[in-house]
């Protein structure tokens, strides 16, 4: 065999059994953790889970906390991992049980942090979709399908394009307030928030609705500035300086 | 055993499944039943765009449905259905003014109009665009409108099998993936929108999960697979990975170098250069690596430099995030590695001859997108074809099976009893598979992949071809005694990944058939053995049954009419 990667995973069966196990995988070029993870399900243990789906950095499935960083497993190439630079500032992260990482030799991987496990690398995502949809994201315009289509120019475009890149990956739920207060809406929820107020073409009582939701205790009031969320989110979309658009924009009513 | 009750379940949440979910959800008891969170569905993925024949920029005044129909037809060598081509390009401006009514954001001309690109073997620039996340945006802006009208869905929730009772379709098992329950679904209609399944090869720019649940659900229940043989290998996806590399980037001015330093695209399509349809642009690249002017003898160069940093970050912005993270280049400042993957499936689920667009042979049973021929796309399918096709037929079925009404209600003795001898066989298969002691599904998994892109690739002989379809049924039957673990169900994804395999298996096997069968060349499918089109014995669909001893090939006419048959030449 040639050179192997060491591997230190947390499992958590979901009934109260929580330890990390240990697995050596053989390297392949341009392997990447999402590689690794399979070829540990595919030959060395199929019970161990984990959400996966493009493995093309676009739907949004395989975030995990590698390292102790939230990333994307399909994204995050091993030859790398070791050197490449992490966001600075970074709280740590806690998942329940004790273990001993060789951290310059040994890749951790470990589950979402802020999120309740359901098995493994799995966590629940429901409280992640309710607070999805009670930012009511969408436009409420009839649906029309005789052209033209309602205008829009190149630079009202542009001002949600950065928002629309969201890929609901819930990689910023890392942020420190989602830790405290289970009932924060969540950094991602609060920039979709945002590409909605933002976009030129929602109307004045929607743009409302929205925004006296996301000014409750619970939502905009409550993000603290730690910008971790600006800094772990894969996709450049800056969740907190929407957050922080949204309150500049209310004191400017 | 839990059992739901729906008017209409629909089967995959990308966009067909969506924008049925969403017409049918106005009227009807429906639910949306997916693997994935439909966000996470492979509709996401798509990069260049929609095609649709609103004539936004001054190049593009003179086009029409018909133009679109008609440049569809050739681009699929004139294997596509006429009729349901020209029902799709005549609905495509609306679906298209109705995504953005529904808040889809595509970049936009100074005009304010939805912006244009060109794509290849279009004779206008009518593929509209947002940067080159089309496809997510798209997907996004389902989901939130599936929210708003409050759509059903059983998220994670993995289909096995279809059952029937009183000679129609009565519902599906399905296995809940949270809670490693196994779940009856009834209803009396069912559509089937699971997507593409192109992870029946190794080299596939397709997700991880397209696997052919639905086609292999439906093949299992009688329903043939149509035009199977035809699959698209898309001519620019990263070398390593296979992760899609956008036709845009060459409809934005991309080139193709070989090692030689020339733009080889010269003399096989002088006048589209790199803008002629993918078959034809797969075919050139893998040509030029087996006659040695490919880098490492695997792929060839998509340059970009020569546009700009600007216009590449704006215009291609997703791509140059793949490029960096994927193969540690960036396009700016040099070329992508490149090389033909499978990409897409032409064939899919049969459907009747005459009937509603997507009409099974099994009353009841219908299906959209990917994982259905319709067939709108022939032997070739155009980019920017395939997400107009997921929105218009998502539409349209909807539409069409409210104006159809609900059937009366089955016997529900005759439902519980298919349905219990449908769980029997299921019980005993994961069973089996806990207690065997044979070869672990990812052995059989690529041993298969490997034969497809070794032996039903590219370029097609007779002698690979048969190689192939031996291999097959020899997988098929080492798959009988596969081992896998299946008595905690909890997010046993090892069990969804047998599931999946299962359904794979009767799609390759039924792909290297239709392969070997059809001894012609035509679109995507080239047999250099026959290297012409043979319109006297093949212009026919092709239609693979699981008989009893073995696959059977039936045929089915094309619908022709509104443009006549001819050579195709770019």
């Amino acid at each position: 065999m040639g050179e192997t990667q060491t591997f230190l995973i947390y499992r958590n069966s979901g009934n109260g059994d929580i330890h990390y196990d240990k697995f050596e995988v053989p390297l392949s070029k341009r392997m990447s953790i999402l590689d690794a993870l399979f070829y540990i399900q595919d030959y060395l243990d199929s019970s161990l889970a984990f959400r996966y789906a493009c493995r093309g950095a676009i739907c949004g499935s395989c975030g995990m906390t590698i390292d102790k960083v939230p990333l994307l497993a399909c994204r995050t190439q091993i030859s790398t991992i070791k050197t490449e630079r992490k966001p600075v500032n970074l709280p740590e992260f806690k998942f329940g049980a004790s273990f001993v990482w060789d951290s310059e030799n040994e890749i951790l991987i470990e589950p979402l942090p802020n999120m309740a496990v359901l098995k493994d690398l799995v966590v629940d995502m429901k409280p992640f979709w309710k607070f999805y949809r009670e930012v009511e994201p969408y436009l409420t315009r009839e649906w029309n399908d005789v052209a033209p289509e309602s205008s829009q120019s190149p630079n009202q475009m542009k001002k949600i394009e950065r928002l629309v890149y969201c890929i609901l990956c819930g990689l910023c739920w890392a942020c420190p307030v989602s830790k405290e207060n289970p009932k924060y809406l969540g950094s991602a929820q609060l920039a979709k928030a945002d590409r909605f107020i933002r976009d030129s073409r929602i109307s004045d009582e929607r743009q409302k609705s929205v925004f006296t939701r996301v000014l409750k205790d619970d939502a905009v009031p409550a993000c603290e500035k730690f910008f971790v969320c600006n800094r772990v989110c894969p996709k450049g979309v800056m969740p907190g300086t929407a957050i922080k658009d949204i309150r500049d924009n209310r004191s400017g009513d | 055993m839990r059992v739901e009750e729906f008017d209409v379940l629909i089967v995959g949440a990308g966009l067909s499944g969506l924008r049925a979910g969403l017409e049918l959800s106005k009227e009807w008891n429906a639910a949306v039943i997916s693997k994935v969170y439909p966000v996470r569905s492979h509709s996401g993925a798509a990069q260049g765009g929609i095609n649709a024949a609103l004539g936004n920029l001054d190049e593009g005044k003179g086009d029409t449905p018909k133009g679109h129909a008609f440049d569809t037809v050739k681009g699929s060598d004139y294997l596509a259905d006429q009729d349901v081509v020209m029902f799709m390009c005549e609905e495509a401006p609306k679906i298209v003014v109705e995504f953005e009514s529904m808040g889809a954001p595509f970049s936009r001309l100074d005009s304010g109009l939805i912006a244009q690109r060109p794509f290849g073997g279009a004779g206008f620039p009518r593929t509209c665009y947002a940067g080159d996340r089309t496809g997510h945006t798209l997907l996004h802006t389902l989901n939130e409108q599936s929210v708003r009208h409050g759509v059903t869905f059983f998220d994670e929730f993995f289909i096995i099998d279809l059952f029937q009772a009183n000679g129609r379709i009565a519902g599906l098992i399905a296995l809940d993936i949270v809670k490693g329950e196994v779940v009856s679904f009834r209803a009396p209609y069912i559509i089937l929108a699971t997507g593409g399944f192109g992870r029946i090869f190794k080299y596939s720019t397709n997700a991880v999960i397209n696997t052919g649940d639905g086609v292999g659900a439906a093949f299992r229940a009688g329903i043939p697979m149509q035009d199977v043989e035809f699959v698209q290998f898309h001519p620019t996806t990263l070398y390593g990975s296979n992760i899609l590399i956008t036709e845009g980037a060459r409809g934005e001015g991309g080139y193709l170098f070989n090692t030689e330093g020339e733009r080889f695209m010269k003399a096989t399509a002088p006048k589209t250069m790199e803008l002629a349809p993918r078959d034809i642009v797969a075919r050139a690249n893998e040509t030029e690596v087996n006659e040695g002017r490919g880098f490492e003898n695997a792929y060839v160069h998509l340059d970009l430099t020569h546009l700009g940093a600007e216009r590449i970050k704006e215009r291609l912005p997703g791509i140059r995030e793949i490029s960096i993270y994927f193969a540690g280049i960036d396009p700016i400042e040099k070329p992508i590695p490149v090389q033909p993957g499978q990409h897409y499936s032409m064939g899919g689920i049969g459907t009747k001859f005459e009937g509603d667009y997507g009409e099974t042979d099994l009353p009841g049973l219908y299906t959209i997108g990917e994982c259905s021929c319709l067939s709108v796309h022939g032997a070739n399918r155009l980019g920017g074809n395939s997400l107009l096709e997921t929105s218009v037929f998502g539409r349209y079925i909807g539409r069409r099976l409210i104006e159809k009404g609900l059937p009366e209600k089955a016997s529900s003795s005759e439902v519980q009893n298919s349905e219990d001898k449908k769980l029997g066989e299921i019980e005993e298969l994961l069973k089996r598979w806990n207690n065997n002691s044979g070869k672990k599904p990812v052995e059989i998994r690529i041993e298969m992949g490997e034969t497809m892109n070794r032996n039903v690739g590219v370029y097609r002989t007779q002698d690979d071809l048969e190689k192939a379809v031996k291999t097959i049924p020899r997988l098929q039957k080492q798959f009988l005694n596969t081992h896998v673990l299946t008595e905690d169900r909890k997010f046993n994804y090892g069990l969804i990944r047998t599931l999946e395999l299962r359904n794979m298996l009767d799609i390759a096997e039924a792909t290297a058939c239709a392969s070997l069968w059809r001894k012609e060349s035509r679109g995507a499918h080239f047999r250099t053995d026959y290297p012409s089109r043979n319109d006297d014995d093949y212009l026919v669909h092709s239609m693979i049954y699981r008989g009893k001893d073995g696959l059977e090939i039936k045929t089915k006419p094309v619908k022709l009419g509104v443009f006549e048959v001819k050579e195709r030449k770019y």
